[in-house]
């Protein structure tokens, strides 16, 4: 993320004051937009490099403003926040054209992580990952540390890919149970701990222990780690 | 289904042939009525006339004694066959004194008697007898010649008129129950598609009058005043949860804010309230969610989807959390079934259900998941040998916020009930049963046919 200030429009001034002090805390500039039509008015003054939209807004609603955006070019990453929560108000999000959806009520971690990912567009494709010494090979669903291989299940892949191109990033639970599980509910259980220990352990005979949890946040794949 | 069944064939039952019996009894009491009518008619005309042949043999005025009466007989008759009548006369001693009709006397007034006139066969008549002064009879005699014609006739008209009564008024009585009950297949069918959810539903109104037109008003009135209630019920709990959440976020904001400005024992106090908001949220989350599926908000994509496949992702998934547990989860047999759902939510109702092994059974469980396939159904089976529900919880735990005896455990209490929802939204059921020991969780859907799964 730039030194660009990231806009934040948002009527609510409680839920606004927090997400700008958090914005401060990791080190980001902020603009705070109350309504509508002055959203649209600072993000024409052109110096906005990410924003956080909520939905309801008292003017112009949020689905509206962004596809005016989307409509005139402007490719700014944006991460809606409602509290609508259902898949169908989620996908209505994103058509409309936003990076992520945040549901309200949400953890600060949660947001942050979310916009680090948001605005971190290079992340690494393609079919056959690499973080330092660490390779995934799709074909055969194998993680490789030098010339030593490991099997490991779909799960245990598709979490280790999705660190991946997030590595050295915060990746939240929620967000990997939207990617690599495709879930739209919150399952209220051990899912992603339960299977990242399991690949954390599986990483670990490979003798690579790239991966750390991060208590209250998330986890994250340490490039550094994964054998220089 | 059920009402398209009954549309194809209504189901009369004993009404048509109640009806054909009364119309055939209301027929034969209308021609048992005619007949005596026209008896009574014919006994009246046949009487006049034996009268009127009486007044001519007893001239008042003139001698009535036995011979003079013969020798009247006599010039009346002049030996020639007249009319159809018969004439007797019969001494006080009951010989026949004249007339070669062969009968026993009958006594004075009318009588229905039997004679012979030299033909082989008796035959049947209408006698008016007259006792003169002497003690003699004389008899006048006719045939009954329409009565028996009409006797003759009777069996013949009885049947046909029977026949008729029963073919009419059978056939009257089928179509007008046909008509009712196609008329009344169209209200079970929308009572059918209300019943499974589709408060859209209205009875059909078109070409209906009368009483049949009052009562389907009066049914759609009341389901639209339902259909009211229960939008307005979805609605309440949707923006219920909706407009919480605002609050909740504001409060939670405000909890995780200068925390650091905080004294150890305020930041625990703190982290508490933040759990209990937590789980706050959670249950919230789960209500919205059973409203959602429950009222097919869920912008769902049904499309043909086979199960095993789901069932073994899924399996994959939880295995580590059971494990993590002290438990141990196991795939049975698959059978590869195929059903019309949406793979979101069967994603989440195996979670679900796999989330309850993992958090009320104790360690060292064991449970399975397989799929088999009877005649109409694919079922998932979910058994576990922990210690399963008593028969008669087993009702209350599928309702929203109802647990097990074990209700100081973790979750938001609505995963059963929304697992049901979800079985309900793909005309499913679910089922819990004795595992002997533990618990059965049945999951039946209607199976698609195999000529429709293409892939």
């Amino acid at each position: 993320m730039a030194q660009k200030p990231v806009l934040v429009v948002e009527d609510d001034p409680i839920i606004a004051g927090v997400i700008c002090r958090s914005l401060a805390a990791w080190g980001h500039p902020s603009l705070h937009a109350l309504t509508g039509r002055e959203a649209l008015a600072l993000e024409r003054e052109g110096a906005v490099g990410a924003i956080i939209l909520d939905r309801m807004l008292p003017d112009i609603g949020g689905i509206e403003i962004l596809s005016q955006w989307r409509a005139s070019g402007c490719n700014i990453p944006v991460l809606m926040l409602s509290a609508l929560g259902s898949v169908q108000d989620r996908v209505e999000g994103l058509k409309a054209g936003a990076d992520d959806y945040l549901t309200k009520p949400f953890d600060d971690a949660e947001l942050e992580a979310r916009l680090a990912a948001i605005c971190r567009r290079n992340l690494r494709k393609g079919d056959d990952l690499a973080v330092g010494r660490l390779r995934l090979d799709n074909a055969a669903h194998r993680a490789f540390l030098g010339d030593a291989g490991i099997d490991l299940n779909r799960k245990q892949f598709s979490m280790l890919a999705y660190l991946m191109r997030h590595a050295d990033r915060v990746v939240t639970r929620a967000m990997l149970l939207e990617n690599v599980w495709g879930y739209a509910f919150d399952p209220a259980t051990n899912i992603v701990e339960s299977n990242l220990s399991r690949l954390r352990g599986r990483l670990q005979a490979l003798g690579c222990d790239a991966v750390e949890t991060l208590r209250g946040e998330g986890y994250v794949l340490r490039s550094a780690k994964c054998g220089a | 289904m059920r009402g398209l069944t009954f549309l194809a064939q209504p189901r009369i039952g004993r009404l048509a042939g109640q009806f054909g019996l009364a119309f055939a009894l209301a027929m034969a009491g209308a021609g048992a009525l005619l007949y005596w009518q026209a008896r009574a008619q014919i006994d009246d005309e046949v009487e006049t006339s034996l009268r009127r042949e009486q007044a001519r043999i007893l001239v008042p005025g003139a001698p009535q004694d036995t011979a003079a009466i013969a020798r009247r007989l006599n010039a009346l008759t002049g030996g020639r066959v007249i009319s159809d009548k018969g004439h007797m006369l019969f001494a006080a001693d009951g010989r026949a004194i004249w007339g070669r009709i062969e009968m026993a006397p009958p006594p004075p007034g009318f009588a229905d008697v039997s004679f012979r006139d030299g033909r082989p066969d008796w035959r049947e008549g209408h006698a008016l007898t007259a006792r003169l002064p002497d003690g003699a009879r004389l008899v006048i005699i006719e045939h009954s010649e329409a009565v028996e014609n009409i006797h003759a006739m009777l069996p013949r008209t009885a049947l046909i008129l029977v026949i008729i009564s029963v073919v009419v008024g059978g056939g009257a009585a089928w179509l007008f129950s046909a008509l009712i009950a196609q008329r009344l297949a169209r209200t079970m069918a929308a009572a059918d598609a209300l019943a499974r959810g589709d408060l859209s539903r209205r009875i059909p109104d078109a070409g209906l009058d009368g009483v049949f037109a009052q009562q389907v008003a009066g049914l759609n009135r009341m389901i639209e005043r339902m259909a009211d209630m229960v939008h307005s019920q979805r609605q309440f709990a949707s923006h219920l949860a909706h407009d919480l959440r605002t609050p909740l976020t504001r409060l939670r904001a405000l909890l995780q804010a200068d925390r650091e400005h905080t004294d150890a024992a305020g930041r625990q106090l703190l982290e508490r309230a933040e759990r209990e908001c937590r789980s706050i949220i959670a249950i919230f989350d789960a209500l919205l969610r059973l409203s959602e599926i429950e009222a097919g908000r869920h912008p769902t994509a049904m499309a043909p989807l086979p199960l095993a496949p789901i069932i073994e992702d899924v399996a994959e998934t939880m295995e580590p959390v059971i494990a993590d547990a002290g438990s141990r989860l196991e795939l049975g047999a698959l059978f590869p079934a195929t059903i019309r759902g949406d793979v979101g939510l069967v994603h989440q109702l195996l979670v679900n259900l796999l989330d309850n092994v993992a958090l009320h059974t104790p360690a060292q469980t064991c449970a399975t998941i397989g799929l088999s396939q009877t005649g109409t159904e694919a079922v998932i089976t979910i058994a576990d040998n922990g210690p399963g529900i008593a028969e008669a919880q087993r009702d209350r735990v599928m309702q929203p916020f109802e647990r097990g005896t074990a209700s100081n455990r973790p979750g938001s209490g609505l995963g059963l009930a929304i697992a049901d929802a979800i079985m309900r939204f793909h005309d499913g059921s679910l089922e819990l049963a004795d595992n002997g020991p533990g618990l059965a969780v049945r999951l039946r859907f209607p199976l698609l046919r195999a000529g429709m799964a293409t892939f």
